[in-house]
């Protein structure tokens, strides 16, 4: 079938059809970035924490915007070239567009990595700490300030990856798995760890799911010679190894023995219904109902067993993260439905790099008590946990004071006073400056209206702080590091993420916006990428045809720029 | 629309310069918003540098769309078109300000709404 008007306009609308789509859509996306925006509109101004301004990183997104508006010019000279019919600076102009967006989104890639592996908490008293936090140690030690561990000293899980020093600590002696909830992979680390602080779970009392009489099974699901195999057995000693062979047998028997009881409880209740509709035919379900009753004692049901306890021995430290086990004083419970029996142990948060205060929520919560009282803010600011219990911190906090004072002093004499990020928040640069000079050395450059700082490098612009570079910077004390080392017990947490979707609504609807764009961007690469490889067809059959249809792509890919115009200074620069 | 070879050709220093125009922009928009000494308002950032910023962004946008999508010179449907989605996304903006009268939600939000003391916003 020949789809008409594809290169001649239509009379009526004076343009080709693929052009009206292309709006149509573009209109539709307008709407949807729209709401988007609107969303940020209301997210920002309704925002009951001080709303993070000018907080990512600018290099990037200023690249990124070049790159964009780079790729829209080659775009339309790529269009140009076909309407002159230059197929080979066609392809030259259009090869740039699609390498432009591959630099976007490998930028792109770079920023959300970097946050995605940057950690955040607010403590109970409001104040926010960021950085990045250490990896537990074989042997449950934690790495104390200014140690560089080697990666052979690192406890690793199944998977063979380091463990963040923000785990649940919870000692088990007694652990019961939902037959059909559990989560294979913890299971599965559960088993590991086990194995290597030398402890044997084992089934805790006999499990018969059969008739069989029940075998014991080793850790590998073997049983003595001459018993069942586990595949065939459907009856488990107590003091059998905990496996997932093990327990995918005892899943399967039980959901069969599930099926099997469903089966018979419904064929029974179909057989009373029946009986009930003949001696009473009058009478609707709803009135019959009650009386429609079924003796499970007489039917032949096979043992269920919905959960499957088992005993460790002896007790042993496992840890979980936050958000998969919720802790009483006894007992604890992983999302999956494992309950686990013992108590919790002692499971602070380990920060080996502290790179950013933030003091402006607590502000806020002090403002919100008591008014505008700065007096009032800085004795809570004294009190918090953060400056009463870490040294370095206390020290820096009395460094930025200092440096505070000669900024209010500099701007005073333009009638201007330092903003609230000035005034509570230290970031990685001013932490570093301050780490690294003495409290009478600390002074502020006139005429820049900046706190003190160091100067990032080209890297740390893209990556943030290089931290092992930074930790080998000589302090006054004669010590090592810019970063201050910093353990968190668990009751002074709040609430602790990445800067991932979760930290707050700002970067919800960043990761929102950007990925959303991201897509696009993606989406606007593929079309242009097939235009550039698989065009010379459609070029050599009517070369307007192709230089249409990369108008209608160059429209969508302008778009593409027009709505990263916006999003580059409301999310990076305001 | 520039379709004739004539016109595509003269047309190049238009995109050009607008391309300039728009990597200018940028630029220009990052140092308001970085560089102290370019500081509008008071200091750091506040309305005027919101409104700065906007404004360029809004130039920078009308140029794309105008030059570089042809809106400057589009057929009627086109902006017909386009005009309806924009108009739908500013419907969109109010229906999201309704919100305001949610009172468990924006307690307060903004001042003005009767009955309600307003939430204390970062200065």
């Amino acid at each position: 079938m020949e789809i008409p008007y594809i290169f001649t306009p239509r009379k009526d609308t004076g343009l080709v059809n693929s052009k009206i789509a292309i709006w149509l859509f573009l209109a539709s996306e307008v709407m949807l970035f729209g709401g988007f925006f609107s969303a940020y509109i209301f997210l920002r101004l309704g925002a009951d924490y001080p709303w993070p301004e000018r907080t990512l990183p600018v290099l990037p997104g200023l690249i990124n915007t070049f790159v964009l508006i780079g790729s829209s010019v080659t775009v339309i000279f790529a269009w140009m070239s076909l309407k002159l019919r230059k197929w080979h600076q066609f392809q030259f102009f259009m090869a740039i567009t699609v390498v432009c967006a591959g630099v976007f989104m490998v930028l792109k890639g770079i920023e959300y990595n970097v946050k995605f592996h940057h950690q955040a908490l607010r403590l109970k008293d409001y104040a926010v700490v960021e950085g990045h936090l250490g990896y537990e140690l074989k042997d449950g030690v934690h790495v104390a300030h200014g140690e560089e561990p080697k990666d052979e000293d690192f406890a690793l899980n199944h998977h063979g990856k380091k463990i963040e020093e923000n785990m649940i600590n919870f000692e088990t002696s007694e652990l019961s798995f939902n037959t059909v909830r559990y989560h294979h992979d913890w299971v599965e680390e559960i088993i590991a760890h086990a194995a290597e602080r030398n402890a044997a779970i084992t089934l805790k009392e006999d499990l018969k799911l059969g008739k069989e009489a029940p075998v014991l099974f080793d850790k590998d699901g073997n049983a003595a010679p001459g018993s069942k195999p586990l595949a065939m057995a459907d009856g488990f000693a107590k003091g059998s190894v905990l496996s997932m062979k093990l327990l995918e047998r005892i899943t399967e028997l039980h959901l069969e023995a599930r099926s099997h009881n469903a089966e018979l409880r419904t064929d029974a209740f179909r057989e009373e219904w029946k009986k009930a509709h003949a001696q009473y035919p009058g009478k609707s379900d709803r009135q019959l109902a009650p009386d429609v009753k079924i003796d499970v004692t007489k039917l032949d049901l096979k043992v269920e067993h919905p959960s499957i306890g088992f005993e460790v021995q002896p007790a042993t430290v496992f840890h979980f993260r936050p958000r998969d086990i919720q802790e009483g004083p006894a007992s604890g419970t992983l999302r999956d439905g494992t309950a686990l029996a013992g108590k919790m142990e002692e499971s602070p948060m380990g920060f080996h790099y502290v790179d950013a205060l933030d003091f402006r929520h607590l502000a806020m919560k002090v403002e919100e008590k008591v008014g505008d009282n700065p007096e009032a803010v800085e004795k809570a600011i004294e009190e918090s946990w953060l400056i009463k219990s870490n040294h370095e911190l206390k020290e820096i906090w009395e460094k930025q004071q200092k440096a505070l004072g000669l900024l209010t002093a500099e701007l005073a004499k333009k009638d201007r006073v330092p903003t609230e990020k000035d005034k509570y928040r230290v970031n990685w640069q001013e932490m570093v400056y301050y780490a690294t000079t003495r409290l009478e050395d600390i002074k502020i450059e006139a005429g820049k209206y900046q706190m003190p700082h160091v100067k990032m490098e080209l890297d740390e612009e893209f990556f943030g702080p290089n931290y092992a570079v930074r930790a080998k910077a000589q302090r006054p004390d004669g010590h090592l590091g810019s970063f201050p080392h910093l353990s968190v017990p668990r009751a002074e947490v709040q609430f602790a993420s990445k800067f991932a979707p979760a930290w707050n609504t700002y970067y919800a609807i960043y990761f929102t916006m950007t990925g959303l764009h991201g897509l696009h961007v993606i989406g606007g690469a593929l079309v242009l990428g097939y235009y550039l490889f698989c065009g010379k067809k459609m070029y050599l059959s009517n070369p307007e045809w192709l230089a249409n249809r990369v108008e209608v792509g160059g429209l969508f890919w302008h778009f593409v720029d027009l709505v990263w115009i916006f999003l580059f200074p409301i999310l990076y620069l305001m | 629309m520039a379709d004739s070879p004539e016109a595509i050709k003269k047309a190049t220093r238009l995109y050009l310069l607008i391309g300039a125009v728009l990597f200018g922009g940028t630029v220009l928009t990052v140092l308001v918003a970085t560089v102290p000494s370019l500081d509008f308002g008071k200091h750091g950032f506040d309305t005027a540098d919101l409104l700065i910023g906007l404004l360029i962004a809004t130039v920078k946008a009308t140029l794309v769309a105008a030059i570089f999508m042809h809106l400057n010179h589009e057929k009627r449907l086109i902006y017909w078109l386009f005009g309806l989605g924009i108009g739908a996304a500013i419907c969109l903006l109010f229906l999201t300000g309704l919100a305001i009268w949610d009172p468990i939600h924006y307690n307060g939000f903004p001042t003005g709404v009767p009955g309600s003391e307003p939430v204390r916003h970062f200065k």
